[in-house]
């Protein structure tokens, strides 16, 4: 292989015009798609592992069983007294229950739906730790507090969630009761968390009270050098013995935060693995378009080959120009693709965060460019290797008495 | 004449063999795999919405509007309904009867094991007959619960298989429901939905006592006396309502719906999804359509000299154009007819494939007609559009300068 070699392939791609920008156009295509699906796969990536650094591998929390979403059934719950046993277990440092439930928050004649949460106050830099989110405007709720709400950070936007932005001082009711606002959390980046609705559990006691002392949700933080998997498991474990349930029959959870993060990691990456499966389809039709393209390229230089064969060169020869014009035609499909599935996951990952989900947010590692590439060049130099073995056979007495 | 453009078709398409059949294989690779995925989808959402097929046409459901999906009917209300409005709903004209239901969520025991589910209420008295009519539920062991059956529950087909519990339940066995002993007064028939074959049924009373009672019950079951009347009663039970809850046309709070209208929403979701893999899936289609423009191009180049000849006797541009034209969807339609069988196959294997490994009754393939019938139109018709520049430059060409083409 040389110089030659290469200009030669260029030179007839170059010549074959129309042919070849089609075939590139069916390569980018299917580069673009599967560009965008992983573009995507890894910005959730990303984004859920920076979850967890923040948010610290020490964390822990008991759920209880609900058959429907979180503090929508209150049959099963985590009791006061099931809270002070569990503090008690060695390895616990900080722990705190939570209510929730969703609710129908009021702001000027309009309702929408989102959770309501009740929070210990006093634990406050624990749990906001552990969601990973401060105020960024206004300020905490005091412990106990009572008729002052902090809001997520959609509120503040118009459109968001109600037509109109909420202030601080802004007045919002759930049924009966009127709350002021007094602060907002910073973006978590999903629609749900951000729609959040944060009151003192004294005020959600108030609120409801024959949900006192009743939890869904609890979280939990392990003393340093504790490993949280064998807490959780030892957790689990008595807290069985202490509500006196059989083992797989536990009306709760314990999981840690790590381990659910990696649940939701990997449930999401099977979507997106059978979609970037799906988009791979269109490669392979590709890969058969540039095989098409170039057994008619084969065909048409039929006496080339011959000529070339003449003059001295080798099978070997012809085999690689057709291979690398072959993987040319990729290559030059996959850097558009590439072009293309950046402009395509950016629109994507706008109009994700415009709906509220700036989670869904794609990010494009070097590596992420330079396979893409590499994987449409050998995609096309791959379809081009039958074609092209043809030409490298071909009898060059043959080959320069053929006239099409 | 077509059958002349037919037989020039197929004569120019076997003579370049190899290239025809790489340009049909593109698109059948793309009819194959959306063929495929629609057939799947079709199976699993028909499969899904089937479930709850037993429904009648002639019930509407009411309920207090809350977050959607997000549990058991009833369980995310901001204004529960109250236990009056019931015999309110019954009085409206048209109107069968209107029951009270509650779900309540809790543990069933039995053999030592525990499953988490709801249990339903069965009111008492006429409409006790008229609920049993609703779900269209009979006795396979034991009898179905009457008036004054205390702590007795009645059970769907499914806790008398042996996975449940690892022993099978039968009538006269003693279960426990929220730790509370209860006996297993009958077993339903099998329906083959979920719904019903997972049911805890106990009468109203009972579980209000065991369960807790706020006052507040989850849905209302209405049956009408005509199925036709639908619309009118739904609107007459809408205005009911809002007068009772006060709240104006266009604020309400709660719902009133048929069976139907809700499975269509499931159905619309379901679809959605369904639309947007088909659409991945379709961009394969877009590729193989690109490869057919291409061989086609090169089937114009190769035959100028042929073109002006043709030309030169007297065919006209348009004749010309229909030649390839033609020729174009005929290589989309061959494609096509390969790829429906293939993802027909691919359907109907990954489905059988999923329920014996996964154990899921719900994966189902399901090719219509229509699917077969549309896809293969559709492969035609990306023939014929990826045609369409090809085919203009052909009849396009001077029959001078084509007759004095070489290649």
């Amino acid at each position: 292989m040389n110089i030659d070699e290469i200009a030669y392939s260029l030179k007839n791609l170059k010549n074959r015009k129309m042919r070849s920008w089609l075939t590139v156009l069916s390569i980018l295509i299917g580069v673009m798609a599967i560009f965008a699906i992983v573009s995507f796969g890894l910005g959730i990536k990303n984004y859920t592992e920076t979850l967890a650094q923040e948010a610290g591998v020490d964390k822990l929390f008991i759920q209880a069983r609900s058959l429907g979403a979180p503090g929508t059934d209150d049959t099963f719950f985590i009791s006061k007294k099931d809270i002070d046993f569990v503090e008690k277990i060695n390895g616990v440092k900080t722990i705190s229950g939570m209510y929730m439930r969703p609710v129908q928050l009021e702001f000027r004649d309009e309702e929408k739906w989102n959770y309501f949460m009740g929070l210990d106050i006093d634990k406050i830099d624990f749990i906001l730790e552990s969601f990973t989110v401060e105020i960024t405007e206004g300020r905490q709720l005091d412990d106990g507090e009572l008729g002052k709400v902090t809001l997520g950070y959609n509120y503040q936007f118009e459109n968001k969630i109600f037509e109109r932005a909420v202030r601080i001082g802004d007045k919002v009711a759930v049924g009966e009761t009127e709350l002021e606002v007094v602060g907002f959390y910073d973006q978590v980046g999903n629609a749900q968390d951000d729609g959040n609705i944060y009151v003192s559990k004294k005020q959600y006691e108030l609120m409801y009270p024959g949900s006192k002392d009743k939890y869904g949700y609890v979280m939990l933080q392990a003393e340093e050098g504790i490993d949280p998997d064998e807490l959780s498991e030892k957790i689990e474990d008595k807290l069985r013995k202490f509500k006196d349930q059989e083992e797989g029959q536990e009306d709760f959870y314990v999981q840690t935060f790590a381990d659910a993060i990696e649940i939701f990691n990997s449930v999401f990456n099977i979507l997106l693995g059978m979609l970037a499966l799906i988009a791979l389809v269109s490669m392979l039709v590709a890969s058969v378009n540039i095989m098409n393209t170039m057994y008619t390229a084969v065909l048409e230089r039929k006496k080339e080959i011959g000529i070339m064969k003449a003059i001295g060169a080798r099978n070997n020869d012809i085999l690689f120009v057709f291979i690398f014009e072959s993987g040319v035609l990729g290559m030059v499909g996959g850097i558009i693709g590439v072009i293309a599935g950046y402009a395509v996951s950016t629109t994507g990952g706008a109009i994700a965060a415009a709906a509220g989900y700036s989670m869904l947010k794609p990010i494009f590692p070097v590596y992420l460019t330079l396979l893409s590439i590499a994987f449409a060049f050998f995609t096309g130099a791959i379809a081009g290797v039958l074609p092209a073995m043809q030409a490298a056979k071909q009898n060059p007495v043959d080959a320069l008495r053929e006239n099409e | 004449m077509l059958t002349d453009l037919f037989s020039f078709s197929v004569q120019n398409l076997t003579r370049r063999r190899l290239r025809s059949y790489l340009t049909m294989i593109g698109i059948f690779i793309g009819i194959a795999a959306v063929v495929g995925l629609i057939g799947l989808g079709d199976g699993l959402r028909m499969a899904i919405t089937s479930q709850f097929s037993f429904l009648g046409t002639d019930t509407l459901s009411v309920q207090a509007e809350g977050l959607s999906l997000a549990g058991p009917p009833g369980s995310a209300v901001s204004r529960p309904l109250s236990e009056d409005l019931a015999e309110k709903i019954g009085d409206v004209d048209g109107v069968e009867a209107a029951i009270n239901r509650y779900i309540k969520t809790g543990t069933l025991e039995f053999n030592d094991q525990l499953v988490y589910g709801f249990a339903m209420s069965v009111p008492s008295g006429e409409d006790r007959k008229v609920m049993e009519k609703m779900l269209n539920i009979e006795a396979l062991q034991g009898r179905l619960l009457e008036d004054g059956d205390g702590r007795k529950v009645l059970l769907g087909n499914s806790f008398s298989e042996d996975d449940t519990f690892g022993r099978a339940v039968e009538a006269g066995d003693r279960v426990k429901l929220n730790d509370i002993k209860y006996e297993v007064v009958g077993i339903l028939e099998k329906k083959g939905n979920f719904l019903i074959d997972g049911a805890v049924l106990v009468n109203e009373e009972p579980l209000l006592d065991d369960f807790g009672d706020d006052g507040t019950v989850d849905i209302i079951g209405v049956k009408v006396e005509d199925e036709d009347d639908i619309p009118k009663i739904k609107g007459d039970i809408e205005k009911l309502l809002r007068k009772e809850r006060d709240v104006k046309e266009g604020e309400e709070d709660f719902s009133v719906e048929s069976p139907q209208q809700a499975l269509e929403q499931l159905d619309s979701i379901l679809f959605a999804i369904q639309l947007f893999i088909t659409i991945i899936a379709g961009i394969s289609l877009l590729v193989g359509g690109i490869g057919i423009t291409n061989t086609m191009y090169t089937a114009v180049l190769e035959r100028t000299k042929e073109i002006g000849i043709l030309k030169s006797v007297g065919a006209r541009n348009s004749a010309v154009f229909q030649l390839f034209f033609f020729e174009s969807g005929l290589l989309g339609m061959v494609g096509g007819l390969v790829g429906v069988l293939i993802g027909a196959g691919l359907a109907y294997g990954l489905a059988a494939a999923g329920r014996a490994l996964l154990d899921i009754e719900l994966l189902q393939a399901h090719i219509t007609p229509m699917l077969v019938i549309g896809a293969l139109a559709f492969s035609f018709g990306i023939g014929l559009i990826s045609g369409v520049t090809p085919a203009w430059q052909a009849s396009r060409k001077n029959p001078v300068d084509a007759l004095r083409y070489s290649v």
